[in-house]
């Protein structure tokens, strides 16, 4: 296996899609555990790192998009024609979903008034005035926004554990990071 | 007169007492409420978090001719409290925060009006929240809409510690810092 290896992810694309893996998981589950707390010093805290980590994962996905232009995924693996298109869908809507909800995310603080400090250093534009109605309509999209990254994520993993151990071809094997191409 | 008379009697002058008291409290003293507000800022582990009160009631004399009988008076329902969720209302109109079962009223009153420099003015008084009072200068700038109206508005530092305002687990500073900065803006009618 070369650094070049055109039948695999690039080393750093792979970083990119485990790290966004983690992150995504890691603040699901610490949205819906702070939701769930009494009002406390600790539930405005977590509030706090929820929004640190929605935003890093904004930021990852802008890099991955940027970094997809510049070197291109490797070329599809054979596969029917009606699953490549389910996969150029589904990774579509994957990158609008990982950039749509921390946004949403964003405008509904700014709606109820709390301003987004990214890692408490830097304050970012409160995106819109603070509004009661618009606040409820905004918490509504976010978790729906949520709700369908979870549903399309669930798709995603069947996928590739489809491919991986039942076509048994390379389509996961070339996005984990120590395997090699064969 | 007969019972029936002086009941009509008490009724009638309760409803002319009330009639004045809705007078006062929706035009005091020309204050245009629906354009007028009382907002807040306060920091949360850094982070700017915004509110205002819905319901208050203003008693304002402002006249730069004669500051010396130039007044504002306040009284704001703690309870009107606007904030991020329903779920915040709740918990500080509670017994650590505002307590507003016992104190449902903050009021300010000026005690004087000082002018300190063009349009540039200084209402000095005292605020009360939660049975404490503590002295308070609000400065206030004043300067014309294109309705004609006089705008006043003023922001001032309130030290929510003094007031017991977040106790226990709340009264960390670098949870909820102490200065919380509370913006008025009154819109006032001009004199007829």
């Amino acid at each position: 296996m070369s650094v070049t290896d055109p039948t695999r992810y690039s080393g750093f694309a792979i970083a990119l899609h485990w790290l966004t893996a983690v992150l995504i998981v890691a603040n699901l589950l610490l949205g819906l555990s702070m939701v769930a707390l009494p009002i406390s010093p600790r539930k405005l805290q977590w509030y706090l790192w929820h929004k640190w980590v929605g935003i890093t994962v904004f930021l990852v996905t802008c890099l991955r998009v940027a970094w997809r232009a510049l070197r291109p995924p490797p070329p599809p693996v054979a596969m029917p024609r009606w699953q490549q298109r389910a996969s150029a869908v589904s990774h579509g809507l994957l990158y609008v979903l990982l950039l749509a909800i921390p946004v949403s995310g964003w405008i509904y603080s700014s709606s109820t008034g709390v301003q987004v400090v990214y890692l408490g250093v830097l304050p970012l534009p409160d995106l819109v005035a603070k509004d009661r109605e618009l606040a409820t309509v905004l918490r509504s999209v976010h978790v729906a926004l949520n709700a369908t990254l979870f549903a399309v994520v669930c798709v995603h993993v069947a996928a590739a554990l489809r491919h991986h151990f039942v076509a048994r071809d390379a389509v996961l094997r070339r996005m984990l990071p120590l395997a090699r191409s064969r | 007169m007969n019972a029936g008379g002086a009941r009509h009697w008490i009724l009638r002058a309760a409803l002319v007492v009330a009639g004045a008291l809705a007078v006062t409290s929706a035009f005091g003293q020309g204050v245009l409420v629906d354009k007028s507000e009382i907002r807040f800022v306060s920091k949360q582990m850094g982070v700017n978090v915004e509110g205002r009160f819905r319901k208050w009631t203003a008693n304002v004399v402002f006249m730069p001719s004669d500051l010396a009988h130039s007044k504002a008076d306040f009284d704001i329902e703690l309870a009107s409290i606007d904030l991020a969720s329903a779920e915040s209302e709740s918990e500080v109109k509670g017994a650590v925060w505002f307590n507003t079962a016992k104190f449902p009223v903050a009021h300010f009153a000026s005690s004087s009006v000082k002018s300190v420099g063009a349009d540039k003015y200084e209402f000095t008084g005292t605020l009360a929240i939660k049975g404490a009072t503590r002295n308070a200068v609000v400065p206030v700038t004043l300067r014309k809409d294109a309705a004609g109206n006089n705008v006043a508005e003023g922001t001032f530092t309130v030290k929510r510690l003094e007031y017991k305002i977040g106790e226990g687990e709340w009264a960390d500073p670098s949870t909820v810092a102490d200065d919380v900065a509370v913006r008025v803006r009154m819109v006032l009618a001009p004199a007829k």
